[in-house]
């Protein structure tokens, strides 16, 4: 059975994370998944249209729920704030009948309509609940042994409360899809404080100082802990861990050097696929520490 | 109050007969150096609280431990604590074998379990939480329609216990100056009153700056109340604010629909030019981006945009509720 998908891969993945779509793309090609972009889909509006009108937070993210309901698939992104976007107007749009009226008036120009066909989900999802830790496991070639990782998962992908309580463990195992995941790879996970905080990228472009101070101290909690890289789902949160890391250093007054991986990246790694492959290359902080590793532990 | 949070069933943990052991985080800043964790064994009681276990250590045990209650039953707002590290009522929430209970954060610590309202009364009297009339009293009874009050229904359900404000990754950063969520929850259910007259979005800009508000969540997430504080709250009061248009905050949602419409998708580089300008500062991260292939720099002002650009900016108009 092939798994399909309507696939949003979201602004950044689309451009300063460019590697995340491109990693993404090579893991769903080797696990079989069909992720199908949308066309012309827009953007969810990041936090920036619900500060301006919650009919524009609704149409913009109907429009796209739209698109996949037209594909006839599940919607599923690669980003935690675009899947909130996504998750919150679909419950909304499908209780609320008036909003839905609204946000179809909006796209039947285009010939679209909002009808509550598909679920939201996160790339990460797919790999933990549908492909599930067999059909992963199956594919694991080269195993991340001794390889400590530390998840992060970002707070976007536990919100709303109403709707995800309990995310971060789904399904039978109630342990965190990340740490499953890691676990999956042959990686080991490290516990530390933070893991699913906020990184504070939202505010990154007008408040610099308070973004950095919150994503610097999971970092710094994180090296602590003796982790050798970080894994995000979100390509936000990378932004802030990764592009920023060296004003981050700077402020702290101590060199950090933590990779930060994409989700697609780590598991990538772990089925043999090539670091050009994943775009490791197109990292601010250098991957060179944990190609090290892998080569040693391939040798060793 | 939700029904699902009644206790209705006994967990296997808190069933009457013998002994839970719990750790209490003790310390009294007028005579201790440093704060301590005692262990206190109490007996099983039958539906026992947070509150149940404090109170038997008070009473049963003679310990002098400082905490606050009034009403017991989730309307004073007094007796928040930080149970297993998350903060809950004391006297709502079912005590369980082994845990730790301390005060909640992000505000100092007068004794043992009570912490310090006086910087979240201060900022909240700063932000006048008063009712204020454009019009005059129109006599008894006030016609007041239940429609006109369902935007901030459930912003009255607050009953200030400050479980928000003590997670609240915002606040920890003293020198951000921002309010907090029980204090825009207070000036959003103003704000949304249609009796009110007051420039309430000018207020949440610069007075309470909620555009500091990360959105994580996190106040959510520990609301004893329920309360959808992000969307309910905040999310109404940086629109007020937008509409104003005069803070940073207010300029970045500004700048970054602007580009989504004219480039048929968010263009990250763009929104940072036209929000800051050409900084050094935005030269200094775009050109590191630019290394590494991560940052179309000279797309930010090339005139790029997505095929499908015109439809995406049709159907925001519509949303916008402009032709």
């Amino acid at each position: 059975m092939t798994l399909r998908y309507a696939y949003f891969p979201g602004c950044s993945a689309k451009g300063t994370c460019r590697e995340l779509d491109v990693s993404t793309a090579a893991v769903a090609r080797r696990f079989g998944l069909t992720l199908t972009p949308l066309e012309n889909p827009g953007c969810t509006g990041a936090r920036e249209f619900r500060a301006i009108s919650e009919e524009l937070h609704l149409t913009a993210n109907g429009r796209i729920l739209a698109l996949a309901e037209e594909m006839g698939r599940d919607l599923v992104a690669v980003c935690d704030t675009c899947l909130l976007n996504l998750v919150e107007a679909n419950a909304r749009l499908k209780r609320d009948a008036a909003a839905r009226a609204m946000v179809n008036r909006a796209l039947a120009p285009d010939g679209l309509a909002f009808r509550g066909s598909v679920a939201v989900k996160h790339f990460l999802w797919v790999l933990t609940d549908d492909l599930g830790g067999e059909g992963l496991r199956a594919k694991v070639t080269r195993p991340l042994a001794g390889l400590r990782v530390a998840p992060f998962y970002g707070c976007h992908i536990q919100r709303p409360p109403s709707v995800q309580a309990g995310v971060l463990g789904r399904g039978a195992d109630t342990r965190p899809a990340l740490d499953r995941l890691i676990e999956i790879v042959g990686a080991t996970a490290v516990p530390y404080a933070g893991a699913s905080k906020c990184c504070g990228f939202h505010v990154v472009s007008t408040e610099e100082k308070i973004a950095l101070t919150m994503s610097g101290s999971h970092l710094a909690n994180a090296a602590d802990s003796g982790a050798q890289c970080v894994v995000t789902p979100c390509p936000l949160c990378h932004t802030v861990f990764d592009a920023y890391q060296p004003d981050i250093e700077r402020n702290r007054g101590r060199s950090l050097g933590l990779p930060i991986l994409h989700v697609s990246q780590l598991v990538g790694l772990a089925i043999g696929l090539a670091p050009e492959e994943l775009a490791l290359d197109r990292h601010v902080v250098d991957c060179a520490p944990l190609r090290r590793h892998m080569a040693g532990a391939a040798a060793g | 109050m939700s029904p699902s949070s009644t206790p209705t069933t006994e967990a296997p943990g808190v069933a009457p007969g013998g002994s839970i052991r719990v750790r209490i985080r003790r310390f009294d800043p007028s005579v201790d150096a440093a704060p301590r964790f005692e262990s206190y064994e109490v007996p099983r009681t039958r539906l026992m609280r947070v509150l149940d276990v404090l109170d038997h250590v008070h009473e049963a045990l003679g310990v002098d431990l400082g905490y606050r209650w009034l009403c017991t039953s989730k309307k004073c707002g007094t007796c928040a604590v930080n149970v297993n590290g998350s903060p809950v009522l004391a006297c709502w929430e079912e005590a369980q074998d082994g845990m730790t209970i301390e005060p909640i954060g992000n505000m100092p610590v007068v004794r043992d379990l009570v912490t310090s309202r006086d910087g979240y009364e201060a900022t909240l009297a700063a932000v006048a939480p008063q009712l204020q009339r454009r019009e005059e009293y129109p006599g008894f009874p006030e016609p007041l329609a239940a429609d006109d009050f369902a935007p901030s229904v459930h912003l009255r359900d607050c009953i200030q216990c400050l479980a928000c404000q003590s997670v609240c990754p915002v606040i920890a950063q003293k020198d951000a100056g921002f309010a907090g969520p029980a204090v825009l929850v207070a000036l959003a259910e103003l704000a949304l009153d249609p009796r009110d007259g007051a420039a309430r979005g000018a207020t949440a800009g610069s007075v309470a700056k909620v555009f500091s508000c990360v959105s994580c969540y996190e106040c959510e997430r520990v609301c004893p109340a329920e309360i959808p504080i992000v969307s309910e709250a905040i999310e109404p009061l940086k629109r007020l604010a937008t509409a104003q248009g005069h803070v940073a905050g207010a300029r970045r949602a500004a700048a970054f629909l602007a580009v989504v419409k004219e480039r048929g998708f968010a263009d990250g580089a763009r929104v940072a030019f036209q929000l800051n300008g050409l900084t050094l500062r935005a030269l200094r991260l775009g050109l590191r981006l630019f290394r590494r292939g991560k940052a179309d720099i000279l797309g930010a002002w090339r005139a790029r945009r997505a095929p499908g650009a015109d439809s995406v900016r049709r159907t925001y108009e519509h949303g916008e509720g402009s032709p």
